[in-house]
């Protein structure tokens, strides 16, 4: 079924290392041409799951489709039908920028004026054409990103696997990258990535949210903030500024009004009770001794949204063992 | 091609240019075994010569100058002192001044005259066995003619007539040096690709399995073939070991041997997480081969179990084999137990690497 509207369908995909779960049981899936956020904590299990995802490991239980191909009975389709790059460089270093992009050509079975056409393609597409002879290890972080992207876009993959792309490269260089990745998605191509970055979690169509092996949450960033758990009816959520947010954040987290506080970049974010004046706010602060408080009332941010959800599971967790 | 063998030819074009552009590489490959044959070549001459020797003569005849003549002409011993006393010659040798001391008594010349046998003592140095069997050489041979009654015993030696020990060591050397090579070559070629993350890479490409090992073979044990006519020119430029038999023949039995070291390096990289732990690993392999295979001591002198143990080594089948062609230009059928042996090891070890690798890779 190559002509499913989803790239990619997990079916209670789980995976055990002996008594551990590492995946346990997700089920979700990605739309064509989307760019898919797959987030969550280091050690949540998400490398595990697009390991699997790309043939590298068997699942335990469960079955999953990538471009329509079964990835345990169609392993080899699957192989080639997407691209995959790793967050940390992984090319050959002592080759040029363009040993490796016929290197990885040929083994996607592309040869002669095919692969030269595609390389060109590519070189264009990343603008890396000044650097063809130099070797890939000695470009800055910026430039092995874009030639591992290159890569793994040299066979024309349905579906490309991110992790982490942009970890370790600087703002400018990560900016520009994204910009790829949004062409390649309005090309019509599926970009599953994995992120720490709020701000680029922000950027997904979609994102999924995994936390202790299991699927927390999935939708657009504007379904996650509306979710009921994130802003409860008869709440609202202000960022509170002051010269010392750590100060004030202790004394807030006392106050009866502060359903839930995170220090978000400097400032405060505060939940509410929705009848709750931000002068009762601030006056509590200028109480505590703390000067220039400013208040302005915001929407939750993907960070609220999962800062929420991973306190709520961490409290039913904890509750679940009192019981 | 089939799905298992696919991107083997990527792969080998690939194995080419890091062979080239690792300059690292290509020097620990042509330099080290360079360097190792004329160091082993010169150093490790059992051929032991010109013994320091102490003499203590104290009966100052015109008889036993001549006995000390004849020692020294025997190329064994070579006179570095002359001591007035048996306890001088005894700290001549604790401080190394000396190796073997020759003691000849008061009373030598008349006791030669009236043709009784004239005894001399000597000192050795036991502290270096080396120097043991040259100084008995020495010291054996030159007084007396033969007895009238004792058997003629002439003496023909086949093959190396003048006994010399790089004749039979540089055989040996390049079959060690071989092993060295490959398996330290192939065990850092697939460690690097799994340090750098490339194995993954190419894990989630169509690559197949058995098109990355022999593509990785391939480049490696063309290099290794290189190798062994290196060191085998080179023996024969600077030591003149020329090689007796059939050197193609030698270069195709070299073919199960070289797979085999290479299944030993892809093991290694199974279990080594970095380059410095392979080095080592392949340290460990170079070891046996050295002190058991034959190379150094006859497999003979090894203690039962030891001798039983290196058997298991391809290297020490190999020797035999380079041994045979080089030394005494023996053809297969004569070399064709070890040959036999050497094939049934290096599919048992090609085998067992394959299905570790496969598993590592899982």
């Amino acid at each position: 079924m190559p002509h499913s509207p989803h790239a990619i369908e997990l079916h209670g995909l789980t995976k055990r290392f002996g008594s551990f779960t590492a995946v346990d049981a997700l089920s979700f899936a990605v739309p064509r041409g989307s760019i898919f956020g797959f987030l969550g904590p280091n050690g949540s299990g998400k490398s595990t799951c697009i390991r699997m995802l790309c043939g590298l490991l068997q699942p335990t239980a469960g079955t999953a489709t990538v471009n329509g191909f079964d990835i345990e009975r169609e392993s080899e389709a699957v192989k080639r039908s997407i691209g995959y790059m790793n967050q940390a460089f992984s090319l050959y270093r002592d080759l040029t920028v363009e040993e490796n992009l016929t290197f990885f050509g040929g083994i996607y079975g592309l040869h002669g004026a095919r692969v030269k056409q595609r390389k060109d393609e590519v070189i264009e597409l990343v603008g890396i054409r000044d650097y063809l002879q130099r070797r890939s290890g000695q470009l800055s972080g910026g430039w092995k990103q874009r030639l591992a992207l290159a890569a793994a876009l040299i066979h024309e993959p349905e579906v490309v696997f991110l992790d982490e792309p942009t970890a370790g490269i600087d703002p400018v260089a990560r900016r520009e990258l994204w910009d790829l990745l949004f062409e390649l998605a309005a090309a019509g191509r599926t970009l599953f990535v994995t992120t720490h970055y709020m701000d680029e979690a922000e950027r997904c169509d979609q994102i999924a949210y995994i936390y202790l092996s299991k699927l927390m949450v999935q939708g657009t960033p504007g379904e996650l903030k509306a979710l009921p758990e994130v802003s409860p009816a008869g709440t609202r959520r202000i960022a509170v500024a002051t010269a010392r947010p750590a100060n004030a954040l202790m004394t807030l987290k006392r106050q009866p009004f502060a359903l839930d506080a995170t220090l978000v970049e400097a400032e405060i974010h505060l939940l509410l009770p929705a009848d709750t004046e931000d002068e009762t706010v601030l006056r509590t602060l200028r109480d505590a001794g703390l000067a220039d408080v400013a208040a302005r009332p915001i929407e939750p941010s993907l960070e609220d949204v999962f800062v929420t959800l991973t306190r709520r599971l961490a409290h039913d967790a904890r509750s679940a063992v009192r019981l | 091609m089939h799905a298992a063998l696919y991107g083997f030819k990527d792969i080998v074009r690939k194995e080419f240019l890091h062979i080239l552009r690792d300059p690292t590489t290509l020097v620990f490959a042509l330099m080290l075994p360079m360097l190792q044959l004329i160091l082993f070549g010169y150093a490790l001459d059992f051929d032991v010569r010109h013994v320091p020797t102490a003499i203590v003569d104290l009966d100052r005849s015109p008889e036993s100058r001549e006995y000390v003549a004849r020692l020294q002409s025997t190329g064994y011993l070579t006179v570095v002192s002359y001591l007035s006393s048996p306890e001088l010659a005894e700290q001549a040798l604790r401080r190394n001044d000396a190796r073997v001391a020759v003691i000849i008594p008061a009373g030598f010349a008349r006791r030669f005259g009236s043709g009784e046998r004239p005894a001399v003592r000597v000192l050795l140095d036991g502290s270096d066995s080396q120097v043991v069997a040259p100084a008995r050489n020495a010291l054996q041979r030159p007084p007396e003619t033969p007895p009238k009654d004792s058997v003629d015993v002439r003496v023909n030696v086949l093959f190396n007539p003048q006994i010399r020990t790089q004749v039979y060591t540089i055989p040996g050397l390049a079959c060690v040096l071989l092993q060295m090579i490959t398996v330290s070559l192939t065990s850092f070629s697939l460690v690097r690709e799994r340090e750098q993350g490339t194995l993954e890479q190419l894990m989630v490409s169509p690559v197949g399995r058995l098109g990355l090992i022999v593509g990785k073979i391939v480049p490696y044990s063309l290099l290794a073939m290189i190798e062994l006519v290196f060191i085998l020119v080179m023996g024969n430029l600077i030591f003149d070991v020329q090689t007796a038999g059939s050197f193609p023949l030698l270069m195709v039995l070299a073919v199960p041997f070289v797979l085999a070291a290479l299944a030993m390096g892809v093991f290694i990289s199974t279990v080594a997480q970095n380059q410095s732990q392979a080095m080592q690993m392949t340290m460990l392999t170079t070891l046996p081969a050295i002190l058991l295979s034959g190379y150094i001591a006859p497999r003979e002198t090894l203690p039962g179990p030891l001798y039983v143990l290196s058997a298991v080594f391809p290297v020490t089948h190999f020797i035999r084999i380079a041994r045979g062609i080089v030394v005494r230009g023996a053809g297969l059928a004569d070399v064709f137990p070890s040959v036999l042996a050497l094939i049934v090891i290096a599919v048992v070890l090609v085998a067992a690497a394959t299905a570790r690798f496969r598993k590592s890779m899982a």
